[in-house]
């Protein structure tokens, strides 16, 4: 007591501050539907107290972790319960990465691949005859339809496109776009810099992107993902030393950036952190300083529902794409509730995980095809693909509603003199 | 950010006002940092079980009177006519339930005691006076569930005189679940049981066992989302059904928390889930904004602000080896100075640090350092003043003191 030695007791991601209430349990997307797993509260605070004992304790079942961190949006007591799954499973695992994994986690060698032969691939993935032998010889679920791979990448685009008219306005934004937009969907990228530019901001390449490297994580490659890391850190910070604010289309890239980096990775990311921002974010931001207006279409109509991707939730920036959203005067917004999809990145691309995968996911797509939405708004490239399989309901990232519906005349025109 | 209010804390206090507030046409945002003790509730609503002698209450609203002048409950005017628009508050949110201010009914507890409460969400065991109105129960026990002690369950109904018999039961996913024994809680084996399949065969496990007893209970492991499953089983089983509140986590808890929230959302409130305030902007005596741990930026103004971060365990309230504190802003709280006082040695007696909370006017408003913050209110477990414990009225004081302070605001 003298030494107040408990004030001085507070160890790494708040271990010592679990209450054993279980609450985290009622949230974890995988405990309620595979008894395999040992539930946050069993593979986080309780077995790490075993582990810091003897390494023995450690248990494979930890890679059945979504690495979701709703167990730490619900923790009433701060305890960082994800982190310290995932850090257990970097710390003890025996078990390597497959060739499968290093396929499944390497999203931009096998995105950039693909991309040269985009048609074929899309071809051979959406035939019966491939998908069988990809999941017998690859164990890649065949019911997976695999996200089509674009046949210009993003960057292309924007190269011969785009990039020799960003100069021209007086203020900028670097893009991080990440391996969805690059790949599979660069029709988002291009709703980016439509938006900016109408906004007054040009936009910008990083000087080298590398994937944010979260399918790395899942998939045990961490010094791969440690060096995409510090690879992309160091072209932010040239970016921020031109001042520009880095923006992001992803959720998951943007927490994976921000927060991984430092929090598993030990990737020294406190320069650059609060420069990456999601360009819902940012755009809210600058409104609210009255800094930026926005016009919208008076035709445009869409009930959209927006559902909550768990790192978006984990970042706690859902309020800034709804608000957002609920700034275009046509468009009626439904909040679905917040749960996981269950594809959790590549997780539900593996057979072995599929079935897991679509029975978390299967509330959220009841929900969906029950409301029967215009469209689904989410900030999450992967729940996309998840909730396009699994329902009937397109989905759109938030920027992409924001572009149809803006009147870009006079959304340059209300700029002008900002 | 703007807002005409900003509540922080979303347990049944925060979420309460939120609703009312919402409801009235405000523009709410509500920040929850983390999920609340809601994950605890019995099921029941309990207004003041116990008065200040330790004496059974029959007529909540009349005890409240003999309270002190500080009590908390004294401060939000007529008790019945707030229980009443609680009930409607609840009963819009999806959340059905029996009981009335003026007459307690007892709830049976996951320990197998029965207690005065006010409320009891439909389909729960509950009894008028002492005695059960059956003479013969079936006491359901799902194998592997280690949460719902039977023996004690069935001696407390014994005592209140029936005879009982307790039956194990199973289902092949609920031994499926039990491969994960520490998971093997209430929440989870109602993801197990969440669909219309297996409640039906649940129903016909049920109906096999329930032998020739006139009521069949069965531990709350049904409806984590909303009622249907249960009213489903309801009309499976040959025999009337009731549930028995478990030890946490709860379902009927984490379904009010859920279906409470969707209420507030569908009201058009802002919910910040998983967010903290950690600073505010205090400005002459006014509050002017908040700031939280994950909008770094962006600070949340309002018109008027409500702390609801409740006690000790939701962080409401932080104690050290010198001082009890309120942690975003401050304020004065009502504490004792000299530690060893906080503790009495003996567990089941009343304890002083139970009482502990933010000082507020008449108005149930906050002060810091001695002047009242004109637009700051605290309603909840964060009052000081109240032992829930002792007087059993943990939800009363809740959801009385929420609708107060939304009723103050709205005017
Ligand atoms: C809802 C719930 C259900 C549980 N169920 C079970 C169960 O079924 N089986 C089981 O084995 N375990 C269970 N547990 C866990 C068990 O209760 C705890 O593990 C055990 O009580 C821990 O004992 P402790 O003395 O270490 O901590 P506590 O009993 O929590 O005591 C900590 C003490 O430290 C004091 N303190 C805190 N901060 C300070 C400070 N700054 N300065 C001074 N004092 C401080 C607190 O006031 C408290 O008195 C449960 C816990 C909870 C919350
Ligand atoms: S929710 Fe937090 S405090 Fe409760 S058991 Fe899980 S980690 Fe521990
Ligand atoms: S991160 Fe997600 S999957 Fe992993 S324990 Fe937490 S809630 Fe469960």
């Amino acid at each position: 007591m003298e030494n107040e030695m408990q004030l001085l007791n507070i160890s790494e991601y708040n271990f010592e501050q679990c209450l054993k209430c279980s609450i985290c349990t009622v949230y974890c997307p995988v405990s309620g539907v595979n008894p395999l797993y040992p539930g946050p509260k069993q593979a986080g605070p309780d077995g790490e107290r075993y582990r810091l004992k003897d390494p023995k304790f450690f248990n494979e079942q930890l890679k059945m972790c979504l690495n979701c961190k709703r167990c730490e949006v619900a923790c009433p007591s701060g305890v960082n319960v994800g982190d310290i799954i995932q850090k257990a499973r970097m710390k003890y695992a025996s078990h390597k990465p497959k060739l499968r994994d290093q396929m499944l986690a390497n999203t931009d060698l096998v995105g950039s691949m693909a991309t040269i032969v985009a048609p074929v691939a899309n071809f051979f993935t959406s035939l019966g005859v491939s998908k069988e032998i990809l999941h017998s010889v690859m164990k890649i679920d065949k019911h997976r339809t695999f996200p089509a791979y674009a046949s210009q990448k993003f960057e292309t685009w924007f190269k011969r496109n785009a990039q020799s008219k960003q100069d021209k306005y007086a203020k900028h934004v670097s893009f991080f776009h990440g391996c969805y937009v690059n790949y599979n969907f660069p029709q988002l990228g291009k709703d980016l810099v439509k938006i900016m530019n109408a906004c007054g901001y040009g936009v910008h390449l990083l000087e080298n992107e590398k994937c944010c490297g979260t399918a790395l994580i899942a998939n045990g490659l961490y010094d791969q993902a440690r060096s995409q890391g510090e690879s992309n850190m160091s072209s932010m910070r040239s970016a921020i030393s031109k001042g520009r604010t880095i923006v992001t289309t992803s959720s998951t890239c943007t927490f994976t950036m921000r927060d991984e980096y430092h929090h598993l990775l030990d990737v020294d990311n406190h320069d650059v952190r609060d420069h990456i921002t999601l360009a819902t974010r940012f755009l809210w931001q600058l409104i609210d300083e009255g800094k930026l207006k926005l016009a919208f279409r008076p035709d445009f109509k869409m009930r959209v529902a927006y559902h909550t991707a768990c790192h978006m939730e984990r970042m706690g920036w859902v309020v800034y794409s709804t608000q957002l959203l609920r700034m275009i005067p046509g468009l009626e917004l439904t909040m679905l509730e917040s749960m996981c999809c269950g594809i959790s990145g590549t997780y539900g691309f593996k057979a072995e995980n599929y079935e897991t995968s679509q029975k978390i996911g299967a509330p959220l797509f009841a929900a969906i095809d029950a409301l029967k939405p215009d469209c689904v708004s989410t900030d999450c490239e992967t729940c996309k693909w998840q909730i396009e399989m699994s329902t009937s309901v397109k989905v759109l990232n938030p920027i992409s509603i924001i572009a149809d519906a803006l009147d870009v005349e006079k959304t340059i025109e209300l700029n002008k003199n900002h | 950010m703007k807002f005409d209010t900003v509540i922080m804390g979303g347990g049944l206090s925060g979420l309460t006002c939120g609703i009312a507030l919402a409801k009235a046409g405000q523009r709410v945002a509500l920040v929850s940092a983390g999920q609340s003790s809601l994950h605890f509730a019995s099921g029941s609503f309990d207004l003041m079980g116990y008065d200040a002698q330790g004496a059974p209450v029959s007529n909540p609203p009349e005890a409240i009177k003999a309270l002190p002048e500080q009590h908390p409950y004294k401060k939000v005017g007529d008790i019945a006519a707030l229980a009443e628009q609680a009930q409607q508050l609840l009963l819009e949110a999806g959340i059905g339930t029996t009981g009335t201010a003026t007459a307690n009914h007892n709830r049976l507890t996951p320990l197998g005691a029965f207690k005065p409460t006010w409320l009891t969400t439909e389909g729960y065991v509950t009894i008028d006076g002492d005695k059960l109105p059956w003479t013969k129960v079936a006491l359901m026990n799902i194998i592997g569930y280690l949460d719902f002690p039977t023996k004690f369950i069935a001696d407390g109904l014994r005592n209140a005189g029936a005879d009982v018999e307790i039956k194990p039961i199973t289902l092949p996913e609920l031994n499926e679940a039990r491969k994960s024994p520490t998971e093997m809680r209430a929440t989870n084996i109602a993801k197990v049981l969440g669909n219309q399949e297996v409640v039906t065969r649940l129903a016909a496990e049920i109906n096999a066992k329930a032998g020739d007893a006139q009521v069949v209970l069965l531990p709350a492991v049904l409806g984590i989302k909303d009622d249907k499953l249960a009213q489903l089983l309801k009309q499976q089983i040959t025999k009337p059904l009731h549930f028995v509140a478990t030890i946490p986590p709860s379902v009927p808890g984490t379904r009010m928390q859920a279906l409470l929230r969707k209420r507030f959302e569908a009201l058009g409130g802002m919910f910040l889930n998983g967010d903290k305030v950690v600073a505010g902007t205090i400005a002459g005596d006014k509050l002017h904004n908040v700031t939280t741990e994950k909008l770094e930026g962006t600070k949340l103004v309002a018109d008027n602000f409500v702390m609801a971060t409740g006690s000790f365990m939701s962080r409401g309230l932080v104690s050290d080896y010198k001082k009890v504190y309120e942690p975003i802003l401050g304020v004065d709280v009502d504490y004792i100075a000299e530690r060893p006082q906080w503790t009495q040695n003996d567990v089941f007696d009343a304890q002083p640090y139970m009482e502990f909370g933010v000082r507020t006017d008449n108005q149930l408003r906050v002060a810091k350092d001695g002047t009242t913050l004109a637009n700051v209110y605290a309603v909840g477990q964060i009052l000081s003043g109240n032992n829930k414990l002792k007087l059993c009225n943990g939800e009363g004081l809740d959801m009385l003191t929420a609708l107060a302070v939304a009723n103050t605001i709205k005017k």
